[in-house]
């Protein structure tokens, strides 16, 4: 069985789910893209596997009255969906979400006219951006690691 | 609507709301790691706008120091990504998808593509659900919205003036 793990940017929520996960997907609806501030919201459905939040308590906005939508209080990471009939993690916030491709769009109504040409546009890997923002050579993350720790906030210096 | 309008934004609930009057400049997806976990997305889209040119109309925003010489705001009520500030500078960056109207303002670039989603190209190939598998809910979802409208409001939480 499958082990994935995930959590906030911070670090102080993460969960642990094991099983197959096969509901992967893009939600173009409107109140998906306002949630996650973004063009659409990718989520996994853990319906079906074993789930826990495994360091801290999301906050929860219930953004209908089926729906809640859990999110990090202190740094704001879109981390869930949660209606009735079962619970999706956001995608991103997986540890790896590159394992997790989607394979369905939902919403469709709320698409945004270019999103299906976002690949197209001219793309720069990070190194390339330090002449026109040298900080980025200098960046100290304060990110949580993509992976399980053992202590949050860290003692050491991160 | 006016342009100016069609550039006012907030989060899902209603509880911040900005106004950005003029130019988003250099709209982008950013899809380093870092905005990645932070957006719980495959990339953030981002632009930028001249403080001179941006209003917080209501509330404020909660802030995550994501290093030293970033910081990401977000609302701490619902949770909406909203912006990606560098202290110190003449602008701040808007989650564009937080735009009341995303469609106005096109992205002219993607950065930071080391960490990119190696099936990102594939997604506008997906097949789409032809029909809500469950209208009923779709319906009552639709009846209870609590999101905020895509325009201001005179009052929030939303109330009959709304």
């Amino acid at each position: 069985m499958t082990t994935y793990t995930g959590g906030c940017q911070c670090g102080a929520v993460r969960f642990r789910v094991s099983g197959e996960l096969k509901d992967s997907s893009i939600c173009h609806c409107r109140m998906c893209q306002k949630a996650f501030g973004a063009y659409y919201a990718p989520l996994v459905s853990v319906r079906g596997a074993d789930f826990a939040w495994t360091r801290g308590e999301r906050k929860k906005f219930r953004s209908s009255n089926f729906v809640e939508r859990g999110f990090c209080g202190d740094c704001g990471t879109p981390l869930s969906y949660e209606a009735p009939d079962g619970v999706a993690i956001a995608a991103g916030a997986f540890d790896d979400p590159s394992a997790l491709p989607p394979v369905v769009q939902y919403g469709i109504e709320g698409k945004i006219g270019f999103v299906d040409h976002l690949h197209e546009l001219p793309g720069h890997r990070t190194e390339e951006d330090a002449q026109a923002a040298p900080f980025v050579l200098e960046l100290v993350s304060y990110q949580h690691p993509d992976h399980e720790t053992q202590t949050w906030p860290p003692k050491e210096p991160r | 609507m006016t342009a100016d309008a069609d550039k006012n934004g907030g989060c899902q609930c209603g509880a911040v709301r900005y106004r950005a009057e003029g130019e988003v400049g250099y709209p982008h997806l950013c899809h380093c790691r870092m905005c990645q976990k932070a957006a719980g997305n495959y990339f953030m889209p981002l632009g930028g706008v001249k403080h001179s040119n941006f209003t917080l109309t209501r509330g404020a925003a909660k802030w995550f120091h994501s290093s030293d010489l970033v910081r990401r705001g977000f609302c701490g009520d619902c949770g909406t990504p909203l912006f990606y500030d560098i202290p110190g500078t003449d602008f701040i960056n808007i989650t564009l998808g937080s735009l009341d109207d995303p469609d106005v303002v096109k992205p002219v670039m993607q950065s930071n593509t080391g960490r990119k989603m190696s099936w990102f190209h594939a997604l506008d190939g997906l097949p789409l659900e032809p029909e809500p598998e469950t209208p009923d809910r779709e319906d009552a979802i639709a009846a209870s919205n609590h999101q905020h409208p895509d325009h201001d409001t005179k009052s929030w939480p939303l109330g009959e003036i709304s």
